[in-house]
């Protein structure tokens, strides 16, 4: 099997990007009718579509917390999202995994002392997959949240991040990460620089860990510029009709 | 989906139908607004998604690849065809109660909805009850089969390899009336499809090996696209019927009638759900009114596939990179 070559002698990745690029990201928020919050992101070719429903009554009574917000986390795969078609079922260990780390990640953030007895959903839609789901989440996520107007600490911005060849990269896309790559995914508060989630798999030296870490860091930081971005506008957007 | 709906909203929608003004303004058969965009999902071998003005936001994929034929082990048909296998979700992003199992129901009804319309198998039609909904269904029989797509065009090797499409439909948001805009969605995502062309060697012997022709640009049409059939849903409400219900008229319906018609105006399938009853009369006069309506918005979906189609080929010819929009236009 031939080994595809993932950095090229100049620098450059399969994708022709630099190893410390992000991938070409898209946002925008309010795009369903029903969810009280929404919002669509893309990175590069991931695109990922969440939405929230809440602060709402508890589904099931006896989850019901009396001083604060339940998180409800559901993640689904599209079977069309990556190159072959495959139908993952509703209990996939992989996606339930998954969902439980975005749920991890958002209950320190969001301040559910204020919504006592009640329960806020969040269903993440993954429509295309090419690497870098979960960040792409976590981003998603957070977009949502603040569309619904759920009120959180701080944004929750996610980079994933790996030793590719000889040099440390963010933002993997799927043929990075599908060979013998590792890949960190680091969710962090841009204030504080506080790391809410780390999750790694595969093997990775420990000199390198700082580097990586590092890196993955300062794209955090891009990625709350980014979506920062897409809410201002938005805000700015609403406030100007609501002023006619 | 508004899960409950007060006795007065529900008067303000009956009284309002009879005098043909609905809570929107519509009249009575008016449709909405459809807004279509094929070729939305790369690594897809077509997709279109379909947006009904009023939230319904469907996502269909059509993925082809070469798998073993399915041979029917009673009639021995099957062996030169190729097969469509169809399936339906609901995304829990769509409504409040698709949350965990409770899309599972509504996800069966339109895969089964669809794979009958679609790419039925004659042995297996006539009056299968979904359970806990009362409903009656019946299948005309189309000569060509699979809802008018030519599976033998579909077949590589008789008796051995063929194409399988993958039909996947995603349900992104619920606007009301699902069926439609899953089977407009379908036979748009089926018109973008294009399928690599496959060169077959005899081997002598009896064998035969194939190879698919890589070629981007030399990919053939599904045959027999044309004669898709589409759905018209209409709910009888009081004594009237309505066409392209929102969310709370279908809280409202006594009786809802899918009528699935070609562009030919045969009649391809039928379905009635929900638990009110339909006198005879009002029936037929339904299904006169739902073919008609399906072959109009047949032509309406063509002119509209079309128009796109030609536009991205201005685009092309001129040099300027054709973007699709998806998520995008609002």
């Amino acid at each position: 099997m031939s080994r595809a070559e993932l950095l090229s002698p100049e620098g450059l990745r399969i994708d022709g990007r630099r190893p410390a690029e992000l991938r070409k990201i898209t946002s925008t928020t309010c795009v369903l009718s029903q969810a009280d919050g929404s919002a669509y992101l893309e990175h590069g070719n991931t695109k990922v579509l969440a939405a929230v429903y809440g602060p709402r009554e508890a589904r099931h009574r006896a989850l019901v917390l009396h001083d604060r917000a339940i998180l409800n986390v559901e993640l689904n795969v599209a079977p069309f999202s990556t190159g072959e078609r495959r139908r993952r079922s509703k209990n996939d260990k992989r996606l339930l995994e998954m969902a439980s780390f975005v749920k991890q990640t958002f209950e320190p953030v969001v301040i559910a002392t204020l919504y006592p007895r009640s329960q806020i959903d969040i269903y993440l839609q993954v429509i295309q997959h090419d690497g870098g789901t979960l960040q792409a989440c976590i981003n998603a996520t957070t977009m949502a949240l603040i569309d619904a107007g759920i009120a959180m600490t701080d944004y929750v911005c996610a980079c994933t991040a790996g030793w590719v060849e000889r040099e440390a990269a963010i933002d993997l896309n799927y043929m990075e990460e599908s060979s013998d790559t590792s890949e960190v995914t680091i969710a962090m508060l841009p204030k504080s620089s506080k790391i809410t989630l780390t999750q790694m798999e595969s093997r990775l030296h420990v000199d390198k860990l700082e580097e990586v870490f590092r890196l993955a860091g300062e794209g955090c930081k891009q990625m709350y510029e980014v979506m920062d971005k897409t809410i201002r506008d938005r805000a700015e957007d609403l406030a100007r009709k609501m002023a006619v | 989906m508004p899960s409950l709906i007060s006795p007065a909203e529900r008067d303000y929608i009956l009284k309002g139908i009879e005098c043909n003004i609905r809570a929107d303004g519509r009249q009575r058969p008016d449709y909405r607004e459809v807004i279509l965009e094929t070729g939305v999902i790369s690594q897809t071998s077509g997709s279109a998604r379909v947006r009904l003005a009023g939230g319904t936001d469907v996502l269909v994929s059509v993925k082809a690849d070469i798998g073993p034929v399915l041979v029917d082990p009673e009639t021995g048909e099957g062996a030169d065809k190729g097969q469509i296998i169809c399936n339906v979700e609901c995304a829990p992003s769509a409504s409040q109660q698709f949350e965990g199992r409770g899309a599972d129901e509504l996800n069966n009804e339109l895969t089964q909805m669809m794979t009958r319309f679609l790419s039925h198998n004659t042995t297996s039609l006539t009056s299968t009850p979904s359970n806990t909904t009362p409903s009656s269904t019946t299948s005309s029989h189309n000569s060509n089969g699979a809802g008018g797509i030519n599976l033998s065009k579909l077949c590589i090797i008789p008796g051995e390899q063929c194409w399988i499409l993958y039909v996947d439909a995603l349900v992104l948001d619920y606007g009301g009336n699902l069926v439609d805009a899953v089977f407009m969605g379908t036979r748009a995502a089926i018109f973008d499809t294009r399928i690599p062309k496959t060169e077959v060697q005899d081997l002598g012997d009896g064998n035969f090996d194939f190879e698919v022709l890589d070629d981007a640009e030399d990919t053939e049409i599904v045959e027999g696209r044309e004669d898709m059939p589409i759905c018209v849903t209409l709910n009888k409400i009081g004594a009237r019927h309505i066409v392209d219900a929102s969310p709370l008229e279908e809280l409202c319906t006594e009786a809802k009638l899918v009528v699935a018609v070609n562009r030919s105006g045969e009649l391809c399938g039928l379905q009635k759900g929900h638990d009110g009853g339909i006198e005879p009369s009002l029936l037929l006069e339904m299904i006169q009114f739902g073919k008609t309506l399906g072959q109009t918005l047949i032509k309406q979906l063509d002119a509209k596939i079309k128009a796109e189609a030609d536009a991205d080929m201005v685009k092309r010819q001129n040099g300027q990179p054709v973007v699709k929009l998806g998520f995008f236009a609002q």
